[in-house]
């Protein structure tokens, strides 16, 4: 059976080591084994006297030790691995370890040899001198517990300093980290196999003592102390380093010769690493002394930027303008980088000027602009888009506080989302040059996101504000409906075609006809200047106007000079009212009219030319009545059977193509002339039909209305009048109503 | 987009704006912040120069009516010159005219501006 066998990669091993049980498993027996193992090879050689052969030695013995201290290497290594590193913890367990290996290192000396002995002056060598063979079962004992020993308090001293060397952890860090242990070790092996001489050990041991200066400087671990923190530290490293260097002393002085002869190899890496050890702590206690003196001034850094940065998630919180405008103030001051803010925002509706919003802990009785040339600032900075310093503000001419006001410094800062300048931020500190640079970076940072926040507060109002535009103009469109008449009156004689098509917007067209009695029908067509919520109330006002007066006063002028007084008074000064108003006799066949400011209505004959009646007339509500009254001019026309008279608003005039053209007065004349002989009904469809031609959409941009009357036959008038007294009682139930906003037709 | 614009000149202490364009309801607020500047720094005599003018609506019209009685109180006017036949059309069907000095070039309305003349009511 064949089997796949795969040698499992680097990164596969370190997960399974990751587990703690597999790896226990793994390791246990590896070190066990391998430390048994020693120990019988001491023993085997302690027993037949003779050192083992140099190639036992160098490919059984060597090889075994590096295994065994491999596995110890990865159990401890397992075991500290996920630690977060905390350097008081660390010296003081390093403290402690190494009292702890002094006292059992002094304890595992003093077996085999009675209680006087280390007094006598003559202390017996446990190895022979030329082979190193341990002439003694206690040589053979002590030797392999100090070796052990050993390697734990070093293998333990460099995976605790690990934390702090790697506190910053950057590919750069660990490698050196890594390549200084590898080369550790390397050196110890070489020392090993060669035995070299004073000058190449020192050449071998030149790159390991480098890598480890090097680390030795990586204590960024001392930044994120308080200053207590560092005291504590600096008395711990003192400790440390003295229990440190008191080891040193041991493995190199009466432990050397065990361990030595136990594995040079070893005994070289526990020195390295005890130096090792004993340089880092000598650095961490030098750098901890030197920053004790800054620790308040970074710390006060720290807290401010803290501060200031936990705030801005507020800023981005609040929607509401006027509160966030509140925020955007005060935070500076609350995080302690400023004394006093204010924020100014361009005011777009009335004064087009910079104006406060918001101010936080200013002087006794100041206001920004009292303090400074708010307008001058504002304008520098929106036409830097950068900050400005001023460092000694009170020497500036643009600041008009005094002295006792405490404003030293200034820094005036844009506000700007999407390249768009939403306001400036002023803050002051209260000493010239209060502002150091890492102030004015936060601040900066700080107004990008207090404009982010402004911005957004921005487009959630202006959406709100929208949704509530959309709804009042719903309201307005409802209300302009229901304003335009809904059954159009039906006199004898007449014909009447009537439509109005609203624009998408609520518009201002309004048109209505009014039954005076049996032979008179007073009509109005209006255009209200502008559209929206105002322009339907003031069709409101008109429809009023209409309805109540034109039955007192149906003469043309005194209609439209009481219309335009009543209109005068309540109309807001930018809007006006155009519109043509008359009254139809059938009884004398006759219409009156009169045009206030509206496009001319138009005479149709059957044998003539269209015509304009440009009848002159101001519009309403454009003067107080007196210009008004006295431009007026009425015309009173006699109709001839088949006149036709049109009523139109501008939006008929005024519909633009996509070439951006009119449809201006001479396609209408044209228009009417091509379609001279057709009915009221027939000559609205054509028209409304010719517009759409020409302009290519079916919407209009403005509101459409168009009113035609068509008069008929005078003999007919009679009989017709007779007529419709017997028809309104048999088809009056089936009079069609009209809608506003489709053309339709009622003839007798 | 906007397609209107207003530019601003000085002749003989008379403020005159040029004005490109479209004035219709979207673009009439900057024709009210171009008359609200002028106000703002005390200049009452004003001419609009319409040469440049393409369109006018309603809304437009009103601009005028809304700074007119302010002007003309603060002892100014404000006269209009040189709009093209469609535009000036506009104006006549209203009645502007009566209520305006609506004049065929800016010379002409310079110089009714050095004789502090203003628009005289029709007699009847």
């Amino acid at each position: 059976m064949i089997r796949n066998v795969t040698i499992p990669s680097l990164q596969q091993t370190e997960m399974l080591l990751q587990q703690r049980r597999t790896r226990l498993f793994l390791l246990v027996p590896f070190f066990g084994t391998g430390y048994i193992l020693s120990v019988v090879f001491h023993l085997l050689s302690w027993k037949s006297g003779t050192p083992p052969s140099t190639w036992v030695r160098l490919f059984y013995y060597d090889g075994l030790m590096l295994i065994t201290y491999g596995a110890l290497w990865l159990l401890l290594w397992g075991e500290t691995h996920q630690r977060g590193p905390s350097p008081t913890r660390t010296f003081w367990s390093l403290t402690v370890a190494s009292l702890l290996f002094l006292g059992l290192g002094y304890l595992v000396l003093r077996i085999g040899r009675p209680s006087g002995d280390l007094a006598l002056s003559t202390p017996v060598s446990g190895f022979a001198y030329e082979t190193g063979v341990p002439l003694t079962w206690a040589a053979v004992v002590q030797m392999n517990v100090l070796a052990l020993l050993e390697a734990l308090l070093a293998f333990w001293l460099l995976l605790q300093l690990r934390g702090l060397v790697l506190f910053k952890r950057t590919r750069q860090s660990e490698r050196s980290w890594r390549w200084m242990l590898i080369t550790m070790a390397g050196s110890a092996l070489l020392v090993d196999l060669f035995q070299p001489g004073e000058f190449v050990l020192a050449l071998l041991l030149s790159l390991p003592v480098g890598l480890m200066l090097r680390n030795a400087f990586r204590v960024a671990w001392i930044l994120y102390l308080t200053f207590r923190q560092k005291l504590l530290n600096l008395g711990l490293t003192v400790l440390a380093t003295g229990a440190l260097s008191g080891t040193l002393a041991f493995t190199s002085g009466p432990a050397h010769e065990y361990v030595w002869h136990y594995s040079p190899a070893l005994s070289s890496f526990v020195n390295l690493s005890l130096a090792f050890g004993v340089l880092y702590l000598v650095t961490s206690f030098l750098s901890l002394l030197f920053h004790l003196p800054t620790t308040g001034a970074f710390q006060r850094k720290v807290d401010e930027l803290a501060a200031l940065h936990a705030l801005m998630q507020l800023v981005s919180q609040v929607f509401d303008v006027e509160r966030l405008t509140e925020t955007i103030v005060r935070l500076p001051v609350e995080a302690g980088v400023a004394q006093a803010a204010w924020l100014a925002l361009p005011d777009f509706q009335t004064t087009f000027r910079p104006r406060i919003v918001a101010a936080h802990n200013l002087p006794a009785d100041q206001t920004p602009e009292a303090l400074v040339d708010v307008e001058a600032l504002y304008q520098e900075v929106a036409a830097r888009r950068q900050f400005l310093l001023l460092e000694q503000a009170l020497t500036d001419h643009r600041v008009r506080a005094r002295p006792e006001h405490g404003i030293g410094s200034l820094l005036v800062v844009p506000l700007i989302a999407r390249n768009e300048l939403l306001g400036v931020l002023f803050v002051t500190r209260e000493v010239a040059y209060g502002f150091e640079q890492d102030d004015v970076e936060a601040i900066t940072v700080f107004a990008t996101q207090a404009a982010l926040a402004l911005d957004n507060a921005r487009l959630l109002s202006e959406r709100l504000e929208k949704e509530r535009l959309a709804r009042e103009l719903a309201i307005a469109r409802g209300v302009q409906r229901r304003l335009l008449p809904q059954q159009l009156p039906r006199l004898p004689g007449l014909q009447i075609v009537a439509s109005s098509v609203p624009a998408q917007e609520v518009g201002g067209d309004y048109y209505d006809l009014l039954q005076l009695d049996d032979h008179r029908l007073a009509f109005i067509v209006a255009d209200v200047a502008g559209k929206g919520t105002s322009a339907a109330f003031y069709m409101a006002e008109l429809q009023g106007i209409f309805r109540a007066l034109s039955p007192l006063n149906p003469d043309p002028v005194v209609f439209l000079t009481q219309a335009n007084q009543a209109l005068f008074e309540t109309l807001e000064r930018k809007a006006f009212i155009s519109a043509v108003y008359g009254v139809f006799d059938v009884a004398k066949g006759t219409v009156t009219l009169a045009r206030a400011g509206h496009p001319p209505p138009i005479l149709l004959r059957p044998h003539a030319p269209p015509r304009l009646l440009r009848l002159q007339g101001l519009g309403l509500g454009l003067d107080r009545g007196e210009l008004f009254r006295r431009t007026l001019e009425p015309c009173t026309i006699s109709l001839q059977a088949g006149d036709r008279l049109l009523l139109y608003t501008d939006g008929l005039i005024e519909s633009r193509n996509d070439r951006g053209e009119s449809f201006g007065y001479d396609r209408l004349l044209q228009t009417l002339e091509a379609h001279a002989r057709d009915t009221a009904a027939s000559l609205h469809r054509h028209l409304l039909e010719t517009l759409a031609q020409f302009t290519g959409h079916p919407a209009y941009d403005d509101d459409l209305t168009l009113v035609i009357f068509q008069w008929q036959e005078v003999p007919m008038l009679q009989e017709a009048r007779d007529r419709q007294d017997v028809q309104a009682q048999t088809t009056g139930a089936s009079a069609s109503t009209a809608q506003p906003s489709q053309p339709s037709q009622q003839a007798p | 987009m906007s397609n209107f614009s207003v530019g601003f000149r000085q002749h003989d202490g008379v403020q005159i704006l040029d004005l490109h364009g479209e004035l219709d309801a979207h673009t009439a607020p900057e024709l009210e912040a171009a008359l609200q500047k002028c106000l703002q720094h005390g200049h009452y005599n004003i001419l609009i120069n319409g040469r440049d003018l393409e369109y006018i609506s309603s809304a437009g019209l009103g601009v005028f009516m809304a700074y007119i009685e302010e002007i003309r109180e603060k002892g100014g006017d404000l006269k209009i010159a040189e709009l093209k036949p469609g535009v000036y059309n506009v104006f006549d069907l209203l009645g502007f005219p009566l209520l305006f000095d609506i004049l065929p070039s800016e010379a002409e309305a310079l110089e009714r501006f050095a004789r502090g003349e203003r628009p005289t009511l029709p007699s009847s």
